[in-house]
């Protein structure tokens, strides 16, 4: 380290427009892969020797518009990812500066798909649901990633499908790494509300005490999202699909709440001691104290036998009282991951015989994107060599991958990666080792995307029964 | 984050007193060899956050003359200036009611950012500021720079310009410990093992924070680990106060966890932290004046209108001298 800092500040290639930055010159750009509200997604390859035609997702964040620097998304995640090197957590392997426009561009190592995607080619695809063993090691493995952060007092906030990644082809095929980490925090600190932060994200994964208006979370609401996550890994559907109501600041979410109640039964003061204090429980001004549920029942509709060790898990990360609510270390030793089928590194690919593997498809990519976020001349790459040859049924049957509907891909923040190399100092820095890791999508992305996806939201159909545009989440 | 073991600060923010030595004398010979070839030192932060040195003076044969004239600043006075600074930081955060974290973190930050540069590259001034504001933004106590730029008459484009850099210099490694929260630990420890009365504690507590404060502003917080720096605050509030036996918690705590080090070993490191509070030097008026003036030439800014001109200039060869830049660092 050391001086170099000082040294990296060259990048002054911005003569007029479309020079490439020096250190953009170390990466052959495939093209984007996502894009969100803090910016764009791409997928590069490092030309380097010692990693050539290594994938890298590369998540550029925007300057923030209101003219108050670096933004304090990007600057939160790089700070976190530099201080979390775990296997299952994504690993930035780089952080650039384009000092022409103040942007920051995030290194990570690839990750080739996420649960969302794993999820929808299940469903919609395939129409058959994912193996028992690929659902466990999928969970343990997203557990053993969460467990490290809440060990370190990180909450990530915005647990979702499409924030969990999983490699492609490779070292480290199969494994799970947790992603986007713009909204997480450290939480000895007090949390300043969600609504603070003017931050937007999924209701979906949301757990009910912050629908009811809990001020202070703690590590429990990810756990809460493991179990809505583990039940659209059994049943290729979101478990609490509500409604969201769009207002300014945090509005309550009346149907969300609906939505959990009628499969989990109205939560009741002694099965949740605390729910008296919540704002919205106690005002009640929708008088959502009054609903009645009947026949509540998780197992029905997550199709379990409500005596197997995977409804007993299930049901305590879905505990209403977040207090009682299972930990992630605690579900790790849970019986379930004791049983057979027992989970392994490589999630995709079952150890046994017999299993049928299944070729998930690789991201699409658009190739007339450049890093400007404006379509360009470049002829498209033979992009999707390595990527596209494996699976890629049907879908993307030109080579040339189509993107996918913004919402799909886009939105996972990049991820982050274990740190330790950083190698800021010098545009270089990559060269070093750097390893499997990261995912990247980010969500943020330019304003117009950022319109653009409301639109889409405002369109009932969308396309795609069930499945909302991954919501991104969040912005300023 | 609780685990300070793995953690930037601990591998990578935490010297020996020789590694500082050489750190401070690098930035400062690379710093004396630029202005024999420019004229002067102090970098410019353009808008888009890209740096160059001075360009070299046109009247060449001129300028050497003066060149010669021109004093650089050396290791010592460089400490001095920041000490000054570090002060003028504490101030400013205080004026604005921050809480002590972000006073901490700005100053660690402060600290850090003077590893890479000399004071004749970046002023210290702007340097403290956009430090404060960046230590807000990571705290989660936003302000807006336009407020801070405010609330000190300054002009807040300036704070942005450097953000960036500031960020580079900390190889973004902007997680740190402060040892204020270490003292409240230590405190809370405490009052199991020892049966005392609450306000006692208190007591100690309170100044322990000011003796902390003391500490943080020298070089210690580069040197030791922020529980050691807590344990130095603590030990020295107690002797004012005789609440407990010191050495007593110590042994105690050291057979509780598994630390390898002896008390002894702990002993001679708080005698270590002791010593650089009591090193500790606040330049004079005077030093002040003679160091500033060496500055302002070393900044070039002895003849407004020419400094004025180079900024004017710079927009256009820029591109050539920061390509020079990469050079000096490694000198």
């Amino acid at each position: 380290m050391g001086d170099g800092t000082a040294a990296s500040t060259t990048n002054r290639g911005h003569s007029s427009s479309s020079n490439k930055p020096e250190w953009l010159q170390q990466y052959d750009l495939i093209g984007k892969i996502g894009e969100g509200t803090y910016g764009l997604v791409f997928l590069a390859r490092t030309k380097s020797a010692a990693n050539r035609g290594k994938s890298i997702a590369i998540k550029k964040f925007k300057q923030s518009k209101d003219g108050d620097g670096v933004s304090p998304t990007a600057i939160r995640e790089i700070m976190l990812l530099r201080e979390i090197p775990h296997e299952n957590v994504v690993k930035l392997v780089n952080v650039h500066i384009n000092h022409a426009d103040m942007s920051l561009y995030l290194a990570f190592d690839y990750a080739e798909h996420d649960l969302y995607e794993i999820i929808r080619h299940h469903r919609d695809k395939l129409n058959h649901s994912i193996n028992q063993y690929t659902v466990k090691s999928l969970l343990w493995q997203l557990l053993n990633g969460l467990n490290y952060l809440h060990s370190n007092w990180i909450i990530h906030r915005d647990l979702k499908p499409s924030n969990i990644l999983v490699m492609g082809d490779g070292e480290e095929h199969g494994v799970v790494k947790v992603a986007d980490f713009g909204l997480a925090r450290i939480y000895q600190a007090p949390l300043k509300p969600l609504s603070e932060n003017g931050v937007v994200v999924t209701i979906w994964y949301r757990a009910p005490e912050l629908l009811l208006g809990a001020k202070h979370y703690t590590s429990a609401v990810d756990m809460w999202a493991v179990g809505c996550i583990f039940a659209e890994l059994l049943t290729l559907k979101p478990l609490f699909q509500g409604a969201e109501v769009k207002a300014m600041s945090n509005p309550f979410q009346l149907d969300q709440l609906d939505k959990i109640f009628k499969v989990l039964g109205h939560p009741t003061l002694e099965k949740w001691p605390t729910l008296a204090n919540l704002p919205h429980w106690h005002q009640d001004v929708q008088h959502i104290q009054g609903h009645k549920y009947d026949n509540a029942s998780l197992y029905n509709v997550v199709h379990l036998p409500p005596k197997s060790p995977a409804y007993d898990l299930l049901s305590k990360m879905l505990e209403y009282d977040p207090r009682k609510r299972i930990t992630a270390a605690q579900a790790l030793e849970h019986e379930y991951f004791r049983i057979e089928p027992l989970h392994g590194r490589n999630a995709l690919v079952p150890c046994q015989p017999g299993e049928k593997v299944v070729n998930y498809p690789t991201r699409p990519v658009d190739t007339t994107t450049d890093f400007e976020g404006t379509t360009s001349i470049q002829p498209s790459q033979p992009v999707s060599s390595g990527n596209a040859a494996g699976g890629m049924p049907g879908a993307h049957p030109s080579n040339r991958s189509v993107p996918r509907p913004m919402n799909v891909v886009g939105m996972q923040r990049m991820p982050h990666q274990s740190m330790q190399a950083y190698n800021l100092t010098s545009q270089a820095g990559m060269g070093g080792g750097m390893n499997p890791g990261g995912i990247p999508m980010q969500r943020g992305a330019a304003a117009q995307a950022h319109q653009q996806q409301h639109l889409r939201r405002k369109d009932p159909g969308m396309g795609m029964p069930g499945y909302p545009p991954q919501q991104r989440s969040r912005r300023f | 984050m609780a685990d300070f073991q793995t953690s930037t600060h601990r591998t990578k923010w935490i010297f020996t007193p020789q590694e500082l030595a050489e750190k401070y004398s690098a930035s400062n010979q690379r710093a004396i060899q630029i202005l024999e070839k420019y004229g002067s030192t102090l970098m410019e932060v353009d808008v888009d956050g890209s740096l160059s040195y001075p360009e070299p003076h046109i009247a060449a044969k001129d300028s050497a003359e003066k060149h010669s004239r021109t004093k650089p600043v050396n290791i010592e006075e460089e400490q001095f200036m920041r000490v000054f600074y570090e002060n003028k930081l504490q101030e400013v955060c205080n004026n604005f009611h921050f809480p002590h974290k972000i006073q901490a973190t700005a100053l660690i930050f402060f600290k850090r950012f003077y590893l890479q540069w000399s004071v004749m590259e970046h002023h210290p001034k702007n340097i403290m500021l956009t430090c404060i504001y960046a230590a807000c933004k990571i705290e989660e106590n936003h302000v807006s720079a336009e407020e801070l730029g405010k609330g000190i008459s300054q002009d807040h484009q300036m704070i942005l310009n450097n953000e960036m850099l500031v960020y580079q210099s900390l190889e973004f490694d902007l997680i740190v410990y402060a040892p204020y929260r270490s003292v409240e630990g230590f405190v809370n420890d405490m009052e199991e093992f020892f049966q005392v009365a609450d306000d006692q504690f208190q007591m100690l507590k309170g100044t322990s924070k000011m003796e902390v404060d003391k500490i943080m502003l020298t070089d210690a917080p580069l040197l030791f680990p922020p529980g050691q720096l807590a344990l130095a605050a603590l030990r020295n509030s107690n002797a004012q106060h005789k609440v407990l036996d010191f050495e007593r918690y110590l042994r105690s705590m050291l057979s509780h966890q598994n630390y390898s080090r002896t008390v002894q070993e702990l002993l001679e490191a708080l005698d270590a932290v002791d010593s650089w509070v009591r090193r500790y030097k606040f330049p004079s008026e005077k030093d002040l004046k003679h160091i500033n003036r060496k500055l302002k030439s070393c900044w070039g800014q002895s003849s407004h209108d020419e400094s004025k001109k180079r900024e004017k200039k710079s927009k256009h060869k820029s591109k050539k001298s920061s390509n020079e830049t990469h050079a000096p660092s490694h000198g």
